[in-house]
This record gives C-alpha cells, structure tokens and sequence, in this order.
C-alpha cells in the first residue's frame, strides 16, 4: 500500500430506497471510507447490511441520496452522463454469478471485447490481440474466446469476467462476492489469481464478502457494516486479532473452524438483526466512529 | 453394534451419466455423519437415494445396491425395494428430511404451524388440538421465540434463520430414527449458521437421532460431524473420524479440498495478504 492520496475516497455516502407509506429502507447510511493504491479494502457483513448496495451506489449502478465519491480526485457523484462513461473505464465490477453476467449466445471473446470497444481503447485485431492477451493473463487459453458460457466450468466462466474486467486497464475493480459461488478449490485459485494480478497490476480491489475466513486471506484494511453504517473498520490484523465492536466480535464468533478439535460450546442465540425500514419522519441515529489505533475506528456503543 | 442405516454400494445413474458409483458406508445411533463433497460429487444424490426422491420427477435410476435401514420395531428392510406407499410412511416420519432453502420447502400460502401440524396428524395420527400442542412443543426445542405467535406467521413473514428452525421443528415432530440434512445451512449468514449448527448439536443429544449431514463446508463438519466421508466424482475417496480426516488425510483429495480451505486465524500475525498454498491435484 503506498503512502499519498488514496484511489477512492467515499465521504458520508448514503443510499435509502422508498418502500411506500414513506417509509425508507437506509441501505447506506453516512458511509465514509478510502481505497488506497495497491490496496485491497474488504467490506464484510450479513445479507441485508448494505455491503453491495455500498459498492454500486460508488460505481453509480445506483445514484447516491447523499454523499460524495471521489476517484483519483474526482467527484464522480454528480458526473453527467458522458464524463461519467470515462471514468467508468476506471471501475469495474465483477459479480457472484459469473453465468448470469455473460450473454449465453455470444462467444465470451466479445464479452471481452466489448469494454474495448466502447471505450475506444482498441478495434478490429487489435481488440482480438489484447483479448487474447488478457485470457493468457487470468490464466485461459487465447483459442478459448471463440466458446460459449456454457462450455467454461464456473471458475473458467469467473476468470472470463475478470478479464472483462481488466480490459480498460481499472484503477479500482470491485468484487462483489465475486468467489462466493465457486468450490472451494477454484475458490483458492481464483484468489490468488486476484493476488496475482494485483501486484502486477497495482489493482486496488473493494472486496465485498460475507466470508471472514476469505476476507483475512486477501485483505490489507477490513470495514465491518451493520445496518448500513460502519461499526469498524481498520488494518487487518487490527479487526482480525484485536475487535474492538461487539458485532465485529458477534461476526467472528460465529465462523466455523474447520478443525474438530477447535470445536467450541456456544451459547444458543436466536436474536436477529433489526429492520433497516424506517417510517416517515424517523432516521437511525448516527454512529460516530472513534480512533482507538492509528486507522482503526470504531462505532460508539451505548 | 448393528448400524441404524448401511447404505452399501449404492450406484445410481441419471440415463448415461453415473452420479454415485459403489457408494457405502454405515450410520449409527446418536451419531453425526458428514458427507462432504464439491458441486457434483454425489454427495445430494446419495442423500436423496435414501430417501428414494430420486426416482420422482428426475430421471435418476437406483441401479445398484442396498439401503438397509432399522426400523423402530428393529425389523431391517431394504428402502430400494420399498414401494412408494411404503416409503410415504418412513419419509417424515422414521427418516425425515431438511433442505438447503427453506423458502422453497415451505408452502407460502399456509401459517408454518399448520404445515408442521399436517405431518404429525399424517404421519402419528394426532386430532387437531393434539397436533398444535405438539407445534408449540417443536417450536420451543428449536428455540422459536414467541412460539405462539409465530405458529400462525406465513413463511414470508419469518427471517431464513426461523423458517430453517420450522423446518427443522417439522422434521423431528415425529421422533425421526434419522435426520438428513442437505446442506442445512448454505442459504444462512454466518451468525444464525452458528446458532442453527448448536442447535443441531444440542437437538441430537435430546433426542438421540442419528444425523446424516451433506455440505461443501468443511468448517461445517469441523464443527459437527463424528465420522467423515468425502466424495468425489460420484465415489467415496476417504472415510473415518473427524478428526483424523482433518489431521491426517490419506488420500490426495482430501490432502487438496483441504489445502483450499480458508481458514480463519491462519493470517495471524502477518501483515501483507498471502495466497493459499495449493497442494496439486491430478483430476
């Protein structure tokens, strides 16, 4: 992780959704975070915490209700349409479900090809050429543009999408549970691919994960979320050894350890978490974060 | 002692396709059995065979083998050579069955009290009033809070956590001798992973039924499994206790699957992120 100004930095960032009668569901709520150069940032929580909602709202798949994304010292938040195509070349996102994100009757060369494309970078054989390249560099074989989603296992399909992702040459690529449908042998390998490429590339990864275990491989800063705030966040070892926020504690608690021997008596819990809902007129109340190390925050508790 | 369920060389075919080839292995009272395997081992289709769904609505075909199962009277019969009648008396019943999502397994348009309702009053003969006694009494074993009240919430109005904790109410309602879990708790996050997997455990020692549990996750059977069997590519690789599957795993397989396992404090104390060493599998 270099020293300077962070890739991306999100300040007070909020997304809520209507869901009738005036009510709001706060997916996002005063978010504030950085990204630095070269570093991976990973965002853990349970369903519903607003993890994913966090990263698409910084792409702008969704639009922000508040708040302000800078990438490399831009405010990308309020971007027209057109400067925001630019940026777009800077960010890029691979998903869960490497077959839902590729068109089944195209061969995944065009898939590939198609960022190329759109944002002028390469055409014609050029495009084939650098396509080619960047199924050598995720670990395909270049012959293998011409096949369909169909004939790749999951883990080939999950590669296809990274080098999609990889074609406009990103600064910040974000994964959003981007190994959480794979084995876990092809899990392992598409990790370190991803390793790989990012210090050969100087990728920055927002790592999205509801695995801890995952999270500690692959990981230098980890941000805890709860119903849509940060409760903490901070280096690695810091959330990993020293958990400073119950939930944080809650969450790591709850991992299983795949050894027999380790296996612990845990008190048998049936709480849940609350509704991220809210009626009209009512808001959560704001969690203010505190230094407790140097980088590492956390939430208040009452 | 006499196993509860011997599953010996199972083979079962889809047409061309050999989904599990020569599987065997026993199951015993009170204990937990994990089959652990990759997407399309066999590991589901073993665990449907026993309960003879896979010939309903697939094309699977029990080519080979025997399931010997012992009934509560002691009596050993073969579920392969069951009729369907039949094996509507034991599913639910002295073998019940818990699924991945319970979304899908519960009826959306009925309250979850009068679906667990319907299986003892099918299966044990209960009057109406009887069988919602004995609802109340399940949904306090699986720790439902405020059982009365839930008893007559629809599925979508219950979190995954408490729907799984109706489904699994549902399954133990008649005494089951065996319960089969399929991945039991893929669909949850980790936190209520945590709390069904004790409850598992604690259910267990209450009611002494032997517990057949199908996952990829071996930070689940880590967690509750005695004995061990992995599969791979429709057959068993290895199979034995726990925790010598963990410790010292025999095959290349299990040496590999293991390796790629993430495993949560094994960064400690090092501050840069570091890729997994991978042990080679030849497949």
């Amino acid at each position: 992780m270099s020293a300077g100004t962070p890739l991306v930095e999100v300040r007070d960032l909020c997304k809520h959704f209507p869901v009738g009668a005036g009510a709001t569901v706060h997916a996002v709520e005063n978010v504030s975070l950085q990204v630095g150069r070269g570093e991976t940032l990973a965002v853990v929580g349970e369903s519903g915490c607003g993890k994913s909602t966090l990263a698409h709202t910084m792409i702008r798949l969704h639009e922000p209700t508040s708040g302000q994304v800078v990438l490399d010292g831009v405010d990308i938040s309020g971007l027209g349409n057109r400067a925001l195509r630019e940026h777009r070349a800077k960010m890029q996102i691979i998903f869960q479900d490497p077959f839902a994100s590729l068109d089944p009757r195209r061969p995944v060369g065009r898939a590939v090809a198609e960022p190329l494309l759109i944002h002028k970078i390469a055409k014609g054989p050029d495009a084939d050429e650098q396509v080619a390249d960047l199924f050598t560099r995720v670990g395909l074989e270049p012959d293998m543009m011409r096949q369909f989603p169909h004939q790749f296992s999951g883990g080939q399909r999950q590669r296809v999408c990274i080098a999609r992702a990889l074609a406009t040459r990103p600064e910040l690529v974000i994964a959003d549970e981007a190994v959480s449908a794979l084995d876990v042998s092809i899990q392992a390998q598409v990790i370190n691919l991803m390793m790989e490429l990012q210090s050969e590339l100087g990728l920055s990864y927002l790592f999205i994960s509801h695995d801890l275990a995952v999270v500690e491989r692959m990981s230098h800063r980890v941000a805890v979320m709860y119903l849509g705030q940060i409760v903490e966040i901070g280096p690695r070892s810091a959330i990993f050894e020293n958990p400073q926020h119950s939930y944080t504690q809650r969450l790591l608690d709850a991992v299983p350890i795949a050894d027999p021997r380790a296996r612990r008596d845990r008190p048998l819990l049936t709480d849940e978490i609350p509704s991220p809902v809210w009626a009209a007129g009512t808001s959560p109340e704001r969690v203010e974060l505190r230094e407790v190390a140097p980088g590492h925050l956390v939430a208040a508790e009452g | 002692m006499e196993p509860l369920l011997s599953v010996r060389d199972l083979t079962v075919t889809f047409g061309s396709f050999t989904a599990v080839d020569g599987v065997s292995f026993d199951l015993h009272e009170g204990q937990t059995l994990a089959v652990v395997g990759e997407s399309g081992s066999g590991k589901s289709v073993t665990a449907l065979s026993i309960m003879r769904l896979v010939e309903l609505g697939t094309r699977g075909k029990i080519e080979n083998g025997e399931i010997l199962f012992r009934q509560p009277g002691g009596e050993v019969i073969d579920l392969v050579q069951q009729r369907e009648d039949d094996m509507r008396k034991i599913r639910g019943n002295a073998i019940s069955m818990i699924f991945q999502e319970p979304l899908t397994s519960l009826n959306p348009v009925y309250p979850v009290g009068d679906q667990v309702a319907e299986a003892v009053m099918l299966h044990q003969g209960l009057e109406k009033a009887e069988a919602a006694e004995r609802v109340l009494e399940m949904f306090r074993l699986v720790r439902i809070p405020e059982p009365e009240k839930r008893m007559v919430q629809y599925p979508h109005e219950m979190s995954g956590g408490m729907r799984q904790r109706v489904m699994i109410a549902m399954a133990l309602s008649c005494d089951p001798k065996v319960l089969i879990a399929d991945e039991p708790t893929t669909a949850l996050d980790v936190t209520i992973q945590a709390q069904i997997l004790g409850l598992m455990r604690d259910l267990r020692e209450q009611t002494g039924a032997a517990v057949l549990i199908i996952t990829h996750d071996m930070g689940v059977v880590a967690e509750v499994a005695d004995d061990v069997v992995v599969m791979n590519r429709a057959k068993v690789v290895e199979h034995g206790p726990a925790v010598d599957i963990f410790e010292n795993p025999a095959e290349p397989y299990t040496q590999a699957l293991l390796a790629s396992v993430p495993r949560l404090g094994s960064m400690q104390g090092r501050s840069e992120p570091a890729p997994f060493e991978l042990v080679e599998y030849d497949s």
